[in-house]
């Protein structure tokens, strides 16, 4: 099927086609952070790199990142413990109405973000924690907690119980298989579910939009209000940062723990 | 007692064993409590909440469909719904249309190609929202590179207004949802096993007959993934119009979320995203039926 001249041209250059359009913005991107001027222009009138090093002096952006990198990874933790522990449930018991309860765990993600964000601060709003730090990081757990579940139920269903069984007829405590043996097996899952964990919250804005107010506040709200009221470059060289240390950290997860296969639907 | 007696262990110890299996068995299961709280608690509740704050009429006692009558018969609500659906689907057929290609491509690729496309499919699925649309304006702006090279190339004598329009968020609806679309049909294309088509080659059909009656029809629950996915992310976008579209190209998340933040009415903006759920729900059940029909044809 895939030797006939015609049909790779065909396929080749449509695919190349697809691909040119979803890397093309990113390109656009990283150029118009080199910008020389006050403003952004294609291409650009002179180079630098100036707004790198402005990134910093933008107190409202710089601390925004800083709490949704805190948000994002205690966000991940909780989702990636409690997916991780309602997986080992689903996969090595049978829970009556398992499906429908990992349905229900999977759900938030195929609702709108806007009407989770709504529910939860005049719920937050009702027992007196709004626009506190914790309920912005229950808000996100809410939303990630899908991903830890699947990447794990994953693992899980990939894993060879008979090395556990192994390890248990040989005298190992439950906590020691599970430790030695378990984790170690599904360390793809969790890695890539609490990679995933993070990299959502850290992004989130329709929930966080709701549950944020004055001095707390996150990377996308703050991202989103500079480019909303300024023309300069920095948001440019802010993406273009972040893109390098994605495309680095995802790369080295798939080249560590192949993430990337775990993460493709069957 | 296993060491001193190995000719009297046999079932005392089977015994033990199955009584710890059960023990095991049913401390596993408990696994699933804190998961099951923190979201009946965090997350079921308050959407109850939400559904029942909709039906309430701020002028009737008990409950109530006033919100939902007031709220259908806003012509602003149902424009935007129209909108937000018809953008949905249009911008679902065009990520199909760009992403299974792409999915063709990668299993016949070679391996280093294939994981360097897998990667950039990645990272575009985890890079910032935010990011990517500010991405889009500035290839869609007066000054950006289309504008340029059209006007360059004479088509325009002057920059033509791109961003803040349906097709701007059509373009970023489409550049969003891409990834969600690559990934199950790769999926489905990955676990086809080649003697499926070698056998169509053998038998003498030519590659697109055999892509199109062999390949196509074994990867419809990738399609069938893909779009669901799709579409949900469509008529749920709310940063997106927001930040390439005008009001006047709002979609309803953006409605409802005003509804709530700007004029502080929580029981009609949950009537209005509840309408919208309802209907993204109702056009996938029928998704679903038909793809159940047709499949059923394919058999």
């Amino acid at each position: 099927m895939f030797e006939a001249r015609s049909y790779r041209i065909v396929t080749g250059g449509l695919a190349g086609l697809g691909l040119a359009f979803l890397v093309f913005p990113v390109l656009v991107t990283i150029t118009v952070s080199f910008e020389a001027s006050n403003f952004i222009s294609f291409p650009p009138t002179g180079l630098s790199t100036r707004w790198y090093f402005q990134i910093g002096s933008i107190t409202r952006i710089a601390e925004a990142t800083l709490n949704s990198i805190q948000v994002a990874l205690v966000s991940a933790v909780l989702a990636t413990s409690l997916g991780g522990l309602a997986a080992m449930a689903l996969v090595r018991s049978r829970i009556p109405l398992g499906g429908a309860v990992a349905a229900v765990l999977a759900s938030p993600v195929s609702l709108p973000m806007v009407a989770i964000g709504m529910a939860l601060i005049q719920f937050f709003i009702a027992i007196g924690i709004a626009f506190s730090w914790w309920s912005l990081v229950i808000g996100h757990v809410v939303l990630v907690i899908a991903y830890p579940l699947r990447t794990i139920t994953s693992a899980l269903l990939l894993a060879e119980p008979s090395q556990e069984q192994a390890a248990r007829s040989l005298g190992a405590a439950p906590f020691t298989v599970f430790r030695t043996v378990t984790l170690a097996q599904i360390a793809p899952g969790v890695v890539s579910g609490f990679l995933f964990a993070f990299l959502i919250s850290f992004d989130n804005y329709p929930i966080s939009l709701f549950l944020v107010r004055g001095t707390l506040t996150t990377m996308p709200i703050e991202l989103f209000n500079h480019i909303n009221q300024n023309l300069d470059p920095i948001p440019a060289a802010f993406s273009t940062i972040y893109i390098v240390v994605l495309s680095g950290l995802i790369a080295l997860a798939e080249k560590r723990y192949r993430i990337i296969s775990l993460a493709i639907p069957r | 007692m296993a060491a001193a007696q190995p000719a009297g262990l046999a079932i005392p110890e089977a015994v033990a064993l199955s009584t710890r299996r059960r023990w095991n068995a049913s401390g596993v299961a408990l696994l699933i409590v804190p998961a099951l709280v923190f979201v009946a608690v965090f997350y079921i509740y308050p959407l109850v909440n939400l559904l029942d704050a909709s039906l309430r009429d701020p002028n009737a006692a008990g409950v109530s469909l006033g919100q939902y009558v007031s709220v259908l018969n806003s012509r602003r609500v149902i424009a935007t719904l129209e909108r937000t659906l018809r953008l949905s689907v249009l911008s679902t057929v065009i990520t199909l249309l760009l992403s299974y290609p792409i999915a063709l491509y990668l299993i016949g690729a070679g391996r280093r190609i294939r994981t360097a496309i897998l990667i950039v499919t990645f990272v575009s699925l985890a890079a910032s929202l935010i990011v990517r649309n500010y991405g889009w304006l500035v290839v869609l702006s007066d000054a950006g590179p289309i504008n340029q090279l059209l006007v360059a190339l004479g088509i325009f004598a002057a920059p033509v207004r791109m961003v803040y329009s349906e097709g701007a968020v059509l373009v970023a609806i489409v550049h969003y949802a891409m990834p969600f679309m690559i990934l199950p049909i790769y999926g489905s294309l990955v676990r086809l096993q080649p003697s499926t088509w070698e056998a169509a080659q053998v038998l003498g059909a030519s590659p697109w007959a055999t892509l199109w009656t062999v390949v196509i029809p074994q990867t419809m629950p990738g399609v069938y993934g893909g779009v669901t996915l799709c579409f949900a992310i469509a008529t749920s976008a709310y940063v997106t119009p927001l930040m390439l579209g005008a009001p006047s190209t709002a979609f309803i998340s953006q409605i409802a979320a005003d509804e709530l933040l700007i004029q502080l009415n929580f029981p009609r903006g949950s009537a209005i995203i509840v309408i919208l759920t309802a209907c993204t729900f109702a056009i996938l059940a029928v998704y679903t039926l038909a793809v159940r029909r047709i499949g059923r044809a394919h058999v």
